[in-house]
């Protein structure tokens, strides 16, 4: 590609942004103690409150169990085989074109329509610059300063708004919340920070924009959301197209904040590598997502579609702490081959009047194994709290597993709370409604699929809400029959 | 024997009764008409003592009872009956059972004997005849099953069996076919004595066919606008509602 | 009083039935061995995670010394007009032959006392008794195998139908002191039996009795059991019962599990579809009152395809009362053409009142119809004005409609004389609820 004015403006202005860091190509040693963590942290300039932070979370860490109740099977990791500190792939190590990554991952690129150079850019090809997204990404940048929006890296906010961080950090998940979210605070590489002011709506979506950007973040990825009173801000993170790492274990932390009358609505589309058709390779992904509703009538909203990874281990939860205020999590979960996911929510209902909606669609073919685990819990004050949950499995062949596994517990008379599971394949009825109408065996599947979701699609921002749908049926195909 | 003044009631801040006046004497019938909104299940619900309205002004009494004052089984048992226009099912509640509390419940009130078992019975099966219900209905639980003309049947025969000083009919006409509503009128019909009031409160004429009213209010945001005899429901059904309003927005 | 640190005390000292075949014997050895094993079960242990055994633990609750021997008198209030049973009686898990009256049973019904059984015909037995519960059974269950004093031993011969009912009628008696009492039931119908088994516990005299019963059940092909629970032990009593039932294909059990009493109450319901077209249909009602908690664990198997299973367990909660409902359909690879349905609904009536619910799926097969459907709610507004607006005043309208709600299970029941009098039961304690 030639160098051109605007991509070299591009590439400085990241650089400027801090949003790709700048360090030097290499890699720590394999291995994890107190001087691996202060050298991340002094790699990346960190003010002092910083390292005794990370230091706190690994000292604590290091007393953790990994826990175990999941309903998920993989061979033991070693902490202590892993880099901790990785610069970006150099170039030469790199695959140096598409002919050299998996035929299939090229072939559902296709499929989804994705640009060559966004190919690239997937499949980890060392590329300079995506050309056409420069100009949107400068005016983006534009359109956010003018609304007061912040919206940078995690490391860049920690040296720019180190009150902020100090405040809000480790505010929603404490490092000591759980043994992968505690190594994520003690190692975690870098991520997003967004705080939107004060009676804000943010002007766009959150998405397009990340999309293109956010690569390279690393296997220890930090979110921190804080939405100010009466703002309102829609995030996306993912991206539809498979997404290739030689990092197998994802340990991410995402914290959302939302004050009075404040809105995050914060969609996922995750298609991490499942690994081949034996698994092998797959990313596994144990996330810990968790928003907190401090504010009265405040509402933070999750919306997942979930395709990929090798095991998958994440609840998106809301605290639902302020008065009146409401939790929403809205879910599609595919597990085909032999992924495995352990998925679902949970719902701390602490407040009067506070409400939940609950909608999980899982749909496991092949040998996987996809769970169901909620937990729904009216506190003492929860008052007037109504919760609805909806639980539904769809199962495709005689090989996999779904399990629905809530955790309902009220302390309050004055909720009312409902929850309802099925678990059925898809109805005969249905696919032979569609076949006498002319449809193909995996279109009619496809539609009753689609319309299985509905519920979730309906919730994502449009243009992603049509290529998640495009999305489940590729990862259907085959899965079929 | 009802007498309603300067009724206002609230439902949340949206102020729905706006000075209601009404009096009915006894043996009279009265037909409560009005377009959608007007203000008529509202004014049904705030003389039975449903929670959700706030009573802000005015009075209602029954015989010089003070109606307002009294919670819904105390308006129940001083004689007041409201059929309802969406009758409640109970699940897993037997009729007989809920019958027998009921009348018991009110004849307690009225310093009666509670009736035994077989006497009880005998009653019923009298009043099920009117209203051309068959005794199976006893077996079942409150409302669960019924189909949109039995569940009006049964609201029906529980004023046969409970008898009254006034009888609101809030709607008993909506969703009942011809012959539903024939069977439904006769009934009312047949409960028509000097000493028992009905108030009609119905959307349509259809009903006044059946049961002729006495009196025939009409009912606009909250008020009584228009009181007239049976004719003014003809002339409602003939012209609707436009040209009272047209007149009470003149004048 | 200290607490204890686990249930070995309830190994030791008691009337076991140590006389007898030599896998009897072994058989208890192992359990008690395993018992020791086990240890006490923690909040880590998902099926005690709603549920504590401290209360339970700071008891000193020990097998009696010798039977109670109650006079006949005794058995008055535990009877119920219109309702004529083989009624074998246990007082404190012991069985009191003086007090039952199990009249003249067809051919082919052999019903008696189990140590009895044990000591005349034990080979009807072996392979039979703790055959369902296996050796990975949960703790209580293997406590009782280690400790059983005596229990019912049931055997029904194929082909062989029993119309009149047969009640196993415990009586906690805690005069004596802190009794544990571990009756344990072996029932067995033969292929094509029928039969209908009504277990009762009730604490006449308030006392604190501990009773941990466990019944095994084996239906033979196309048997029919209706099985019926009623708990209403004493205000201070725990209660432990556990039910291990195995289905040969075509065969039905209806269960009716109804828990009023006790101040700690845990049922346990392990019930395996071993066999094609076996349908199982566990039916539930509890109250929970001040200081009391209702514990049930549901653990149904589908193993083999064409099972179904019905699950209905409904709970009305009041004062400080608790429940927990934890409730497992498990469907099996190739179990396919299951069908399960799971339903908990729960009435609060009090600000004080807690319930923990836990109705899990876990499906390994496709083709197949599971549901389940929870709620927590409270006696509807509008529900409420319906009566009241008929004259019946509030707290009457509240119990009919609560009564109502308890109807649908009441009414599983299958002798009129038994419905009549748990709904006046259930009614009473509503009335004391609201009083």
């Amino acid at each position: 590609m030639t160098s051109t004015p605007a991509v070299d403006d591009f590439v400085k202005s990241d650089y400027e942004h801090g949003f790709v860091t700048e360090i030097e190509s290499e890699t720590f040693p394999p291995g994890l103690d107190e001087d691996v963590i202060r050298a991340i942290s002094a790699r990346k300039g960190e003010p002092e409150f910083m390292t005794e932070w990370r230091l706190k979370a690994f000292r604590h860490w290091q007393g953790m169990a990994k826990p175990t109740w999941a309903a998920v099977d993989y061979p033991p990791i070693d902490f202590q085989a892993i880099s901790y500190f990785s610069a970006p792939k150099r170039p030469e190590d790199a695959p140096k074109s598409l002919d050299e990554i998996d035929p299939v991952l090229r072939e559902t690129y296709d499929k989804l329509g994705i640009p060559i150079e966004e190919q690239k850019a997937l499949a980890g090809i060392a590329v300079d610059a995506v050309f056409d997204s420069v100009s949107v990404a400068t005016t983006f940048r534009a359109t956010l300063a003018e609304a007061g929006v912040i919206f940078c890296s995690i490391s860049e906010a920690v040296h720019d708004y180190p009150e902020l961080i100090q405040q809000y950090l480790g505010s929603v998940v404490p490092h000591t919340d759980n043994f992968y979210a505690c190594l994520n605070a003690a190692v975690f590489s870098d991520g997003t920070f967004v705080y939107i002011p004060k009676g804000v709506r943010c002007p766009m979506e959150l998405s397009t924009y990340f999309r293109i950007n956010a690569r390279n973040t690393g296997q220890f990825e930090r979110t921190l959301i804080v939405a100010e009173p009466g703002s309102y801000v829609s995030y996306l993170e993912g991206c539809t197209a498979p997404q290739r790492d030689e990092n197998q274990l994802h340990a991410a932390v995402v914290e959302l904040v939302a004050l009075d009358d404040a809105e995050i609505k914060y969609s996922t589309v995750q298609n991490w590598y499942p690994g081949d058709a034996e698994g092998r390779g797959g990313i596994y992904n144990f996330v810990t997502k968790r928003g907190d509703c401090r504010g009265a009538r405040s509402k933070i909203s999750w919306t997942q579609v979930e395709t990929g990874s090798a095991i998958t281990w994440k609840y998106p939860s809301c605290l639902l702490r302020g008065e009146g205020s409401i939790g929403e999590f809205y879910s599609v979960a595919v597990t085909k081959g032999r992924q495995q996911a352990d998925t679902g929510t949970k719902m701390i209902h602490l407040a009067p009047n506070t409400r939940s909606t609950i909608v999980s669609k899982g749909i496991s073919a092949g040998r996987s194994t996809q769970t169901y685990r909620g937990l729904v819990r009216i506190g003492q004050r929860a008052a007037g709290a109504r919760n609805h949950t909806q639980c539904d499995s769809l199962l495709i062949g005689d090989r996999c597993t779904a399990n629905t596994l809530p955790y309902i517990e009220v302390k309050h008379p004055g909720a009312r709370m409902e929850h309802e599971a099925t678990t059925s394949k898809i109805s005969e009825d249905e696919l032979f409604y569609c076949r006498s109408r002319g449809l193909g065996e995996e279109d009619a599947v496809s539609m009753i699929v689609n319309g299985f979701c509905k519920e979730v699609f309906n919730e994502l921002p449009m243009e992603f809400a049509v290529e998640a749908q495009k999305l489940l049926s590729i990862s259907l195909e085959g899965a079929v029959g | 024997m009802l007498s309603v003044k300067g009724l206002r009631a609230k439902v949340g801040d949206e102020e729905i009764l706006k000075g209601l006046d009404l009096t009915v004497r006894p043996g009279e019938v009265h037909a409560i008409m009005g377009p959608n909104g007007s203000g008529k299940s509202t004014f049904a619900h705030v003389l039975s003592g449903r929670d959700g309205y706030e009573v802000t002004d005015g009075a209602a009494s029954l015989d010089g009872v003070d109606l307002l004052a009294l919670s819904p089984e105390e308006r129940a048992q001083q004689g007041l009956f409201l059929a309802f226009q969406y009758p409640v099912e109970l699940p897993g509640v037997n009729n007989t059972y809920f019958l027998k509390a009921a009348l018991n419940s009110i004849r307690k009130a009225r310093g009666e004997e509670e009736l035994d078992a077989v006497s009880f019975l005998r009653l019923i099966r009298e009043k099920l005849k009117i209203l051309h219900l068959d005794d199976s209905l006893l077996k079942r639980a409150v409302n669960v099953g019924f189909s949109g003309g039995e569940k009006k049947r049964n609201e029906i025969f529980q004023m046969a069996l409970l008898e009254p000083k006034l009888a609101i009919l809030d709607e008993t006409d909506s969703g009942l076919d011809i012959d539903a509503l024939r069977i439904v009128a006769e009934g009312v019909n047949a409960l028509r004595s000097p000493e028992r009031s009905v108030i009609l409160v119905t959307h349509y004429q259809r009903l006044l066919d059946y049961i002729e009213p006495d009196v025939v209010h009409v009912l606009y945001k909250g008020r009584i606008i228009r009181t007239g005899g049976k004719e003014l429901a003809l002339e409602l059904e003939e012209r609707g509602y436009g040209w009272i309003i047209d007149e009470e927005h003149a004048a | 009083m200290t607490a204890a640190s686990d249930f070995t005390s309830w190994l030791d000292g008691g009337r076991t039935v140590s006389d007898g075949p030599a896998w009897l014997a072994d058989w208890r050895a192992r359990a008690a061995q395993r018992a020791r094993v086990l240890g006490v079960p923690g909040r880590k242990d998902e099926s005690w995670r709603y549920t504590s055994l401290s209360a339970l633990l700071e008891q000193d609750f020990r097998p009696a010394a010798g039977p109670a021997l109650p006079a006949a008198s005794a058995l008055a209030p535990a009877l119920i007009t219109g309702f004529e049973p083989h009624r074998l009686v246990f007082v404190n898990g012991d069985f009191v032959a003086a007090l039952s009256t199990s009249g003249a049973l067809p051919e082919g019904v052999r019903l008696g006392s189990l140590r009895e059984r044990l000591a005349t015909d034990p080979g009807a037995l072996e392979g039979r008794l703790g055959r369902v519960a296996g050796a990975q059974a949960p703790l209580f269950s293997t406590l009782n195998a280690a400790g059983f004093q005596d229990g019912a031993a049931l055997l029904i011969d194929p082909g062989v139908a029993l119309e009149q009912p047969i009640e196993l009628l415990h009586l906690s008696l805690g005069d004596t002191g802190a009794i544990l009492a571990q009756p344990r039931h072996c029932i067995v119908l033969g292929e094509g039996a029928r039969a209908t088994l009504i277990e009762r516990y009730l604490g006449l005299d308030g006392a604190g009795v501990c009773t941990n019963a466990v019944i095994e059940v084996t239906l033979g092909q196309g048997a029919e059991l209706r099985h019926e629970r009623l708990q209403d032990e004493g205000a201070a009593s725990f209660h432990l019962s556990t039910l291990h039932l195995d289905q040969a294909p075509g065969s039905r059990y209806r269960g009716v599990n109804i828990g009023l009493g006790a101040r700690w109450a845990r049922t346990e319901l392990h019930c395996g579809c071993a066999g094609r077209g076996a349908e199982c249909d566990l039916q539930g009602l509890y109250l929970a009152g001040d200081g009391q908690l209702m514990d049930y664990h549901l653990d149904v198997i589908h193993s083999v395809p064409e099972c179904t299973s019905r699950e209905n367990f409904k709970g009305i909660l009041y004062g400080r009362g608790r429940a927990v409902f934890d409730g497992r359909v498990l469907v099996a690879r190739d179990a396919q053409k299951s069908d399960a349905a799971m339903s908990n609904r729960n009435l609060m009536l009090s600000e004080q009142a807690e319930i923990d619910t836990k109705p899990q799926l876990e499906i390994l097969a496709d083709d197949v119809k599971c549901s389940h459907g929870t709620t927590v709610g409270q006696i509807e507004p509008e529900m409420l004005f319906y009566p009241r607006a008929r004259g019946i005043a509030e707290p009457l309208a509240r119990r009919m409609l609560c009564l109502g709600f308890a109807g649908e299970i009441i009414e599983a029941l299958s002798h009129e004389a038994l419905r009549e009098q748990v709904t006046e039961q259930v009614g009473a304690r509503l009335e004391q609820a609201s009083g």
